[in-house]
């Protein structure tokens, strides 16, 4: 038995949170599934299991046991909620790769961030100051995603991340993937990111 | 979540709450269950596990499939392959969860920044390293020239937890000795 490398996704039923779930359970890793909805996390469970038998898929009950358990933490929640997820898992999210997939737009597709001089990436990081905050999956919607990982096309997928290991991991793990993963910069460059999808679905609204 | 580092800091050397705080935050906190492998021998030891909760061993496996259980750690102790984690050669050791367990793991790099931010914690890793290096030399002149009795003896004595916890067959493993013949030294000393 080999040593599997443990991905939690927290809000793994969210759009985004299924969809990087369904790309990850192709690969050898064990993912932790936690999210409010009990009855939509039991399906999506279901669903992968049978799409991949041989994935390892828990659900796990908090946000903070999936991310004790987990070497790299995703977190999907939208951004209104990272206060919240930060403050549960802080303790043990210390010295790993948290993942931030979300766009700091609310639950009306508006935008929340106050300051043009951050980003949700960015204020994801100062909540949670031991970890290595990393960006990425935030400019297509989830189905392109999804459709890109499932096919032959590759698609691009920025990366931008302050800690240069927790930047490579991450690079290798959207290449297995089957993207084509480019890197940013620093996570200042989730301004970019984050505003750019914002623009991309200011041009086609109720894509979402 | 920290306790037992904390405990086993504090044991040998005297932290102020902040550099406690500081040591903290070096290491990182991991859950694995049971049955579930920290490391594969082949692979680098990336980290040293200290122990908050849980049994694990480390072990390695001979030519013939023969699994040599190398070292026990329950709550409070260090594991990982040494000289693989020091040296970044390819370890020998596997390192399997017997019970679910809580660690805190701790690489090399931060090791190091640790070390450079808190001094103090250099004492605290020599008395660990003196310690390792007096248990080590005990288990071999033990296993050249104790008796199996003895040996049982030695572990029920000095690591109670370890013979209540752990497997008969994980036991006679880390005793060099068949699961037959411990047993036949559980009812001898059992009928003392």
């Amino acid at each position: 038995m080999a040593t599997v490398k443990t991905i939690a996704i927290v809000g793994a039923t969210e759009n985004i949170g299924s969809a990087i779930a369904r790309i990850l359970a192709k690969l050898n890793y064990r993912l932790l599934l936690m999210s409010g909805d009990q009855a939509k996390l039991k399906a999506l469970k279901e669903e992968l299991e049978k799409l991949e038998p041989k994935a390892g898929i828990d659900i796990v009950g908090c946000a903070k046991e999936a991310s004790w358990e987990a070497d790299i933490i995703i977190i999907a929640t939208p951004y209104e909620a990272h206060k919240e997820v930060a403050e549960k898992i802080q303790e043990v999210a210390t010295g790993k790769i948290v993942i931030s997939v979300s766009n700091p737009i609310n639950s009306n597709y508006g935008r929340v961030v106050p300051s043009a001089n951050t980003s949700a990436a960015e204020e994801l990081q100062k909540m949670l100051p031991y970890s290595k905050v990393v960006k990425t999956f935030n400019t297509q919607l989830a189905s392109k995603y999804i459709s890109a990982a499932f096919s032959d096309q590759t698609r691009d997928v920025f990366i931008a991340g302050n800690n240069s290991d927790a930047v490579t991991t991450v690079f290798e793990l959207l290449h297995v993937a089957g993207f084509h993963p480019i890197i940013s910069g620093d996570l200042s460059v989730s301004r970019t990111l984050e505003r750019l999808q914002l623009s991309i679905q200011n041009q086609m609204p109720g894509a979402l | 979540m920290h306790e037992q580092l904390i405990k086993s800091i504090q044991d040998k050397i005297t932290l102020s709450p902040e550099e406690i705080e500081k040591v903290k935050h070096f290491y990182i906190p991991k859950k694995i269950r049971k049955r579930q492998y920290l490391l594969n021998a082949g692979d680098v030891c990336q980290y040293i596990a200290f122990v908050e909760k849980g049994l694990l061993r480390s072990f390695t496996v001979d030519n013939d499939g023969g699994e040599h259980v190398i070292q026990f750690a329950l709550e409070g102790w260090l594991i990982g392959d040494m000289s693989s984690f020091l040296s970044g050669d390819e370890a020998t050791y596997n390192i399997e969860a017997l019970e679910d367990a809580e660690l805190l793991l701790l690489s090399k790099p931060s090791m190091e920044d640790m070390l450079h931010t808190v001094p103090k914690m250099e004492t605290y890793f020599r008395i660990l390293m003196q310690n390792h290096i007096v248990a080590l030399n005990r288990r071999v002149i033990s296993s050249m020239s104790d008796t199996a009795e003895q040996k049982y003896l030695k572990l029920m004595n000095n690591c109670p937890g370890i013979v209540n916890r752990a497997s008969q067959q994980n036991i006679a493993s880390f005793l060099g000795i068949t699961p037959e013949t411990l047993s036949r030294i559980r009812k001898q000393v059992a009928q003392k």
